[in-house]
């Protein structure tokens, strides 16, 4: 099956995970229990299943798997209104974080069946039964559906994402650009650093502590890109390491899952494509 | 400690991850069955009984599925990683190419696999 556009939902239901032990590779503290049942209030007509990760830190118990009937006919379309409806009907203790609900701040990244997304511009009917929803994978759980981004916003900051240039900008205007520069930039400035990507990445899953993984080095080079920024050795120099961006492996699954329908595997290989020409 | 949410005890099989695990095992399998091609080549200069013997092995039913197994495995490879090349060049990174590559790279192993034995069965006449 070809996938045109990252909001492409697989139809592929085969293999839903790879044939590994659930607690394969995983530590005594994250591995997840059986939950408990919330049925759907009396009177619901058509519901849908959904299984959600919980985990309180102040239980002192692992983490949870909890399934809850949704009343289909009583909440808005997406699965962030499905967790809304769960939060203000059924458990209000569900955690979670969103704010903008139209896939522009990024709060709301999970995994949903399977693949990272925006809890709020997937389609509660575009979901398996019963639907799965995780918090971004591989990230630590502050709670419930609540990722801690302390290490992936400091490989952030690593890249000093800001404009450099070496010279004051004029007095009468903003630094300029020609339409071709500023095109130079289009796909990439569009992130919103929800993390999707990052999380999907099997190479920062692996090597996340020194890899700087898709989501910074879409970052990288939406900065190296630009033709205002004067301090491209520099940048790439920083970068020219076995581990922060030669780790990439062009596996593409954070292409595949960039809820904004960007490129991070193409910037990567720019930055690669870059850093080989410098050296001609 | 915090938890840590699950990666691959929960995400999704996909083409680009499979592929990518998959030009892995097939480098390994390749790398093996060359070893395995030098000890035909030693056993062959040295002489008649010790050829024999990994003649005899190479065309026993699991030799034989052994060799079309490191057929596909060199052949998948070879195909995974013509589409690295490409990608090296910042050439196909369009999700659509994505997949598309992905399944020709698929489809043409398993080809390359039927041609060279079928060839193979030919010249022996």
């Amino acid at each position: 099956m070809i996938i045109h556009s990252s909001s492409q939902v697989s139809r592929f239901r085969l293999l839903r995970r790879f044939p590994l032990p659930r607690g394969f590779g995983i530590l005594r503290e994250s591995r997840i229990d059986p939950g408990r049942h919330w049925p759907a209030p009396a009177g619901a007509k058509r519901t849908k299943t959904f299984q959600i990760y919980r985990y309180d830190p102040e239980s002192g118990r692992n983490p949870r798997l909890d399934t809850f009937e949704v009343d289909f006919d009583e909440c808005g379309p997406m699965v962030l209104d499905a967790l809304i409806w769960i939060k203000s009907k059924v458990d209000s203790s569900l955690t979670f974080r969103r704010s903008c609900r139209e896939g522009v701040c990024g709060s709301c990244a999970m995994t949903l069946d399977g693949t990272n997304w925006l809890a709020c511009t997937r389609f509660i009917t575009e979901m398996a039964s019963p639907a799965s929803v995780y918090p971004l994978a591989n990230f630590p759980v502050i709670k419930d559906l609540v990722p801690d981004q302390t290490h992936a916003l400091a490989q952030y900051s690593m890249i000093e994402p800001w404009l450099k240039a070496s010279e004051p900008p004029p007095q009468q205007h903003e630094r300029l650009q020609s339409v071709a520069d500023r095109k130079q930039l289009d796909g990439y400035y569009e992130c919103i650093l929800c993390f999707c990507c990052t999380s999907g990445c099997p190479s920062h899953w692996w090597n996340g502590d020194r890899f700087l993984g898709p989501a910074v080095l879409l970052q990288a080079w939406r900065w190296l890109a630009d033709s205002r920024d004067d301090a491209k050795g520099e940048r790439l120099d920083a970068l020219e390491d076995p581990f922060r961006l030669y780790r990439c492996h062009t596996i593409l699954n954070c292409t595949r899952t960039c809820p904004k329908g960007l490129n991070p595997g193409k910037a990567i290989a720019e930055i690669k494509k870059m850093m080989l020409e410098r050296t001609l | 400690m915090r938890p840590r949410s699950p990666n691959i005890q929960n995400y999704r099989p996909q083409l680009t991850s499979v592929l990518s695990i998959a030009n892995l095992i097939t480098a390994l399998i390749s790398t093996v069955a060359l070893v395995a091609f030098v000890a035909w080549l030693v056993a062959a200069a040295l002489r008649p009984s010790s050829y024999g013997a990994l003649h005899a092995a190479a065309v026993s039913p699991i030799g034989r599925a052994l060799l079309v197994i490191a057929t596909f495995a060199f052949f998948l490879h070879l195909c995974g990683s013509i589409r690295h090349l490409f990608w090296d060049a910042v050439v196909g990174f369009e999700l659509r190419s994505i997949y598309a590559s992905g399944w020709v790279a698929v489809a043409a192993s398993i080809v390359l696999t039927a041609a060279a034995w079928l060839v193979g069965r030919f010249v022996k006449g």
